[in-house]
């Protein structure tokens, strides 16, 4: 059973919960800046919710030389190995939408991996602009 | 699937597993300096030994260092035996006679009890511990830019010759993985140094923030196959562009819709 | 002419033994390492020049031979004529137009240059009843000494390649190693492990190469058995590295010289070469089929890179560090492959065990350790030297029989056996036979057979101090216990010379070492602190003067003793001559008075005095 992560961002309202609800299912806490999930505004209070893609040919995972970045073959995220990463910030700067980087509070890497087949920010969406679904 | 005790309790393991990760994995904790999962382990610190023996050894047992043991079938392990303790405090009690102001070694041996060096401050010492960490994880990158040189006491972790290193690429593997933080680097303006060797950042093309060396971005581009325009935005930027492409079909659809 | 057959070698030696024969009269003169270092060259080159010059009947250039180290170098330069086998020692240049004129002419003996055996006065020509080589058996140092190392007709002349052809034509791989398992040979190089296991294991694992090594690292202080035999019969080496490697199907493989020995390094290349161009070495060997090559990987001389793991990696271009080793080198080796690393004796060994068999080397020794080791003689003996004997041999017949005992009518104090992280054993352990399992039960081990006297004037603690200070400078630095706790262990050794050390410091030491020997990942480190651990228990008495008296009862500290001038003084002026600080004062025939303020405790003056006018406190 494959699953996919799919983004409307026309139906974002920019209520920002699945930031709250990252960075809760993350590191516990409600700070926005723990979130692996960014509503941006491209216009004055318009936003969309910018999140990893989970590309199939990932430059991150390409750019990583020490195989700490591996696809998840049953959620399909493209998950870190947190034992196996040394922060050299290849992926970071090879990700071509900028949606792995360095959370230097915690110092460490951070991209969405899905929260391992249950995206909370999908269940906590109000509007379904994220949806999670069956393919 | 092998079988092995570890503290007494049957555990199941994968063959061609390490000792140290199995044993980790099972909530049991063991010190280690050297051990990383990115590289090879080598066995340097000695602080991940632990006593293994075999129901047919009859009672003989020896020690080793579990990050290079792989799972054996019937394998009998204790990680906390008095002797193994013994070891790990010396160790430890060594270390922090060598590097006295590293907090590392310092909480480490806390942990074991030990406040003070029972030996004498070696003099002149840094807070190397001789892990080989950044020479592996060079070697991983496949450039061995720097290595350990000399023997004994005296040995240290420098470049050929002491020169530049010709192969380093400024990418701070040596320095990030580095488990007591002793290899100096700085990154100022748009210019990286480290080992003595200047490395030009790659400036973002729209805020001008600094991502990673140059050298780096070229190795990554040759090595991996990565189109060089990834590298030219920061990650900061690749989101907001990443964001107004999506903004931008969101307002198609709404005047298609209209 | 390359031999390519059995027949040929048998034919090639049949004509090198009638040259042999032809020449009756031959003039050995040692260029062994000792004799060298005093001179022997010069001999060479002075017989040279005065045998081209003269006629002599049955006597001429070709009858001089240069050869290996003949053994006693405490006694050399040596020159041995041949076939009576009169010795002449301590020759000097100068002696070479007497010898020519007495006994290449006139048939008579030089007298002052015999040997004299120090117990009796009695003169002995003949070298083969002197003690010292009377109660040797030689097997691995057959021909040191005796042959000519840079000629290869020499060596077949002397049996050479017989064992090979023996192997290749007429044994399988499989009864070699049989052979060799029968003959219960074990490595010589320190670990003793049997060779035949070794071999056998090497050639069960599947893999389409695998390598044959020799370990010519020798390192120890004081041990010099593998360099005489490179130096002085390096074919005996290659010889038993082709058996092996027809055993265990190699096809290549390297010698692994330290660059210190740049002789070794020498003859070993002209034997290389030299056996390629008969064609016992290279492709299809004797006409065999079989083909192996052998080639010198010359290192930089680190103690550690005679570890197996340390010396692969060094050959293999890297930086010569232990590995830790869960899988054994012999199965995963040199570039990963499986691969046989033994040392130079044990190589030297092969070939007559493949000759006379397995069960006749069993014969010799002890039932745990068979045949028979090298050792170099070393330290405070009379006959320094090198020497093989039967295993099983007790070590007060190796010091006093062979060795001659103390000089100077010293008391025996203890004897350093298996190099610098081998151990003291005091004079209670004199009757220990010397055997593989022997010597590490009594806190020592064989090593690769340096053997270090010491008497009554040796410092136990300064022993171990100075052990110490070799392997820290020689540990790799890889690993913590061996870098640190050896670091740390020398340093409160250091201490207790010095005079500065506490009673507690003993118990934390022996903590630290039993760590170091249990925690440290190779050889080096494991052993490492066997310096002290065997003279603390064997002299503790020793370190307890130096630590609680402050005293150093053999009077070498320098920190913990001082000299001054006793009555017996004559006023020589000798001790002030030599005193390189001016600490001591006076006139002739005048008691010398010595300024203690500026004293070094550099002993010269003790040294040098005749009349026992000097005290050490």
């Amino acid at each position: 059973m494959k699953f996919r992560f799919e983004v409307n961002p026309s139906l974002c309202t920019g209520c920002r919960t699945c930031e709250l609800a990252c960075a809760f299912a993350h590191a516990q806490n409600q700070k926005p800046g723990r979130s692996r999930i960014y509503p941006l505004a491209y216009e004055p209070d318009k936003y969309v919710p910018v999140a990893c893609l989970q590309c199939d040919d990932a430059a991150c995972v390409k750019s990583c030389m020490f195989d700490a970045l591996k696809r998840n073959e049953v959620t399909g995220a493209v998950e870190l190995d947190r034992e196996r990463c040394i922060k050299c910030m290849a992926c970071v700067a090879a990700c071509p939408f900028g949606c792995a980087l360095l959370d230097d509070v915690q110092d460490e890497i951070v991209k969405c991996d899905l929260c391992g087949g249950n995206p909370a920010c999908a269940t906590f969406c109000p509007t379904k602009a994220l949806a999670y679904k069956k393919i | 699937m092998v079988h092995i005790t570890i503290n007494g309790k049957v555990i199941k393991a994968t063959e061609g597993e390490m000792l140290l990760s199995v044993i980790r994995r099972h909530g049991i904790e063991i010190p280690a300096l050297c051990h990383h999962e990115a590289i090879e382990p080598t066995g340097n610190c000695r602080l991940c030994m632990v006593e293994i023996t075999r129901e047919e050894w009859d009672g003989w047992k020896k020690h080793v260092t579990s990050c290079l043991y792989p799972v054996e079938e019937g394998l009998i392990v204790s990680t906390h035996t008095p002797d193994v303790i013994e070891i790990r405090k010396t160790i430890l009690d060594l270390q922090l006679a060598n590097c006295p102001d590293s907090e590392v070694i310092q909480k480490m041996a806390e942990e074991y009890g030990i406040y003070k060096t029972s030996y004498e401050v070696v003099p002149e010492g840094d807070n190397c511990i001789m892990c080989y960490a950044c020479t592996r994880i060079c070697e991983v990158l496949g450039r061995s830019a720097i290595s350990a040189v000399g023997r004994g006491h005296r040995k240290e972790i420098a470049p050929p010759f002491g020169a530049e290193p010709p192969d380093c690429i400024g990418c701070l593997a040596c320095a990030q993985i580095c488990p007591t933080d002793v290899i100096p680097w700085t990154d100022r303006d748009n210019t990286r140094t480290i080992w003595d060797r200047k490395f030009e950042l790659i400036s973002c093309k729209e805020c001008g923030r600094q991502t990673i060396a140059r050298e780096f971005a070229d190795y990554l581009i040759e090595k991996r196959n990565i189109p060089r325009e990834y590298f030219e935005i920061c990650d900061n930027c690749k989101r907001s562009e990443l964001a107004r492409k999506m903004g931008e079909i969101v307002a198609r659809a709404q005047e298609v819709a209209i | 002419m390359r031999i390519d057959s059995v027949d040929k070698l048998n034919h090639w030696r049949e004509k090198c033994l009638k040259k042999r024969a032809a020449q009756k009269r031959k003039v050995l003169v040692c260029l062994g390492p000792g004799c060298l270092a005093s001179g022997s060259d010069e001999i060479l080159g002075e017989l040279k020049k005065i045998l081209s010059e003269k006629k002599i009947k049955g006597v001429s250039v070709e009858s001089i031979k240069k050869t290996g180290c003949h053994g006693l170098c405490a006694r050399g330069p040596l020159v041995v004529i041949e076939p009576e086998g009169i010795f002449y020692s301590r020759v000097k240049k100068s002696n070479v137009a007497e010898i020519v004129e007495t006994t290449l002419e006139k048939g008579e003996l030089v007298e002052k240059l015999l040997y004299k055996d120090p117990s009796d006065e009695q003169t002995i020509v003949d070298y083969k009843k002197i003690p010292f080589y009377a109660r040797q058996q030689r097997i691995s140092l057959r021909n040191v000494g005796q042959i000519d190392p840079d000629d290869i007709d020499d060596y077949i002349a002397s049996g050479g390649y017989s064992a090979l052809a023996r192997a290749l034509n007429g044994m399988k791989p499989q009864e070699v190693i049989d052979e060799i398992s029968r003959s219960g040979l074990r490595g010589r190089g320190g670990g003793g492990f049997p060779t035949g296991r070794k071999w056998a294991t090497c050639a069960g694992i599947d893999s389409d190469i695998r390598y044959v090594l020799c370990n010519g690292d020798e390192g120890d202080p004081g041990a010099f058995m593998d360099r005489c035999i490179m130096e002085g019969d390096p074919h005996s080496v290659l010889e038993g590295m082709i058996i092996c490697a027809y055993a265990v199907g190699s096809r290549e493989g390297y010698i692994y010289v330290r660059e210190e020995y740049p002789l070794a390094v020498v003859n070993l290349q002209k034997a290389i070469d030299a056996a390629h161009e008969r064609g016992l070495l290279g492709e299809n060997i004797m006409g065999s089929g079989f083909t192996y090559d052998a080639r010198i990987s010359r290192g930089g001389g680190a103690f550690v890179c005679g570890e197996s793991s340390a010396l692969m990696k060094s050959v293999a271009g890297e930086i010569g560090e232990p590995r830790a080793k869960y899988i054994r080198s012999v199965v995963r080796g040199l570039h990963d492959k499986p691969t046989v690393l033994n040392n130079v004796e044990t190589f030297a060994t092969v070939p007559v065990i493949i000759n006379k068999g397995g069960d006749w080397f069993a014969s010799i020794g002890t039932e745990t350790s068979t045949g028979t080791k090298a050792f170099s003689l070393a330290g405070k003996v009379c006959n320094t030297g090198l020497i093989e004997v039967p295993m099983g041999i007790s070590l007060r017949e190796i010091i006093y029989d062979i060795g001659g005992g103390i000089p100077e009518g010293r008391e025996f104090k203890a004897v350093q056996t298996g190099g610098p992280s081998g151990g003291c054993l005091p004079a209670d352990k004199l009757n220990l036979p010397v055997d593989f399992d022997t010597l590490t039960e009594a806190g020592s081990m064989m090593g690769s057979g340096g053997m270090i006297v010491m008497d009554n004037r040796t410092c136990m603690v300064d022993v171990a101090r100075y052990f110490l200070n070799f392997l820290v400078s020689e540990s790799c630095g890889k690993c913590v216990p061996c870098r640190e706790g050896l670091y740390q262990l020398h340093g409160l050794c250091v201490k207790i010379c010095e005079g500065k050390a506490v009673e507690e410091s003993l118990a934390l030491m022996e903590r630290l070492s039993k760590v170091i020997q249990t925690a440290s990942l190779c050889g080096l480190g494991q052993s490492g602190p066997n310096p002290f651990v065997s003279t603390v228990s064997y002299f503790r008495d020793e370190y307890l003067a130096h630590i609680r008296d402050e005293k150093c009862p053999a009077g070498i500290c320098r920190d913990l003793i001082t000299y001054t001038i006793n009555d017996k003084c004559t006023g020589c002026l000798a001790c002030i001559e030599v005193c390189p600080v001016d600490a001591i004062t006076g006139e002739k025939k005048i008691k010398h008075v010595l300024d203690q303020e500026k004293c070094t405790q550099c002993g010269s003056c003790y040294a040098v005095c005749k009349f026992e006018a000097v005290d050490i406190e």
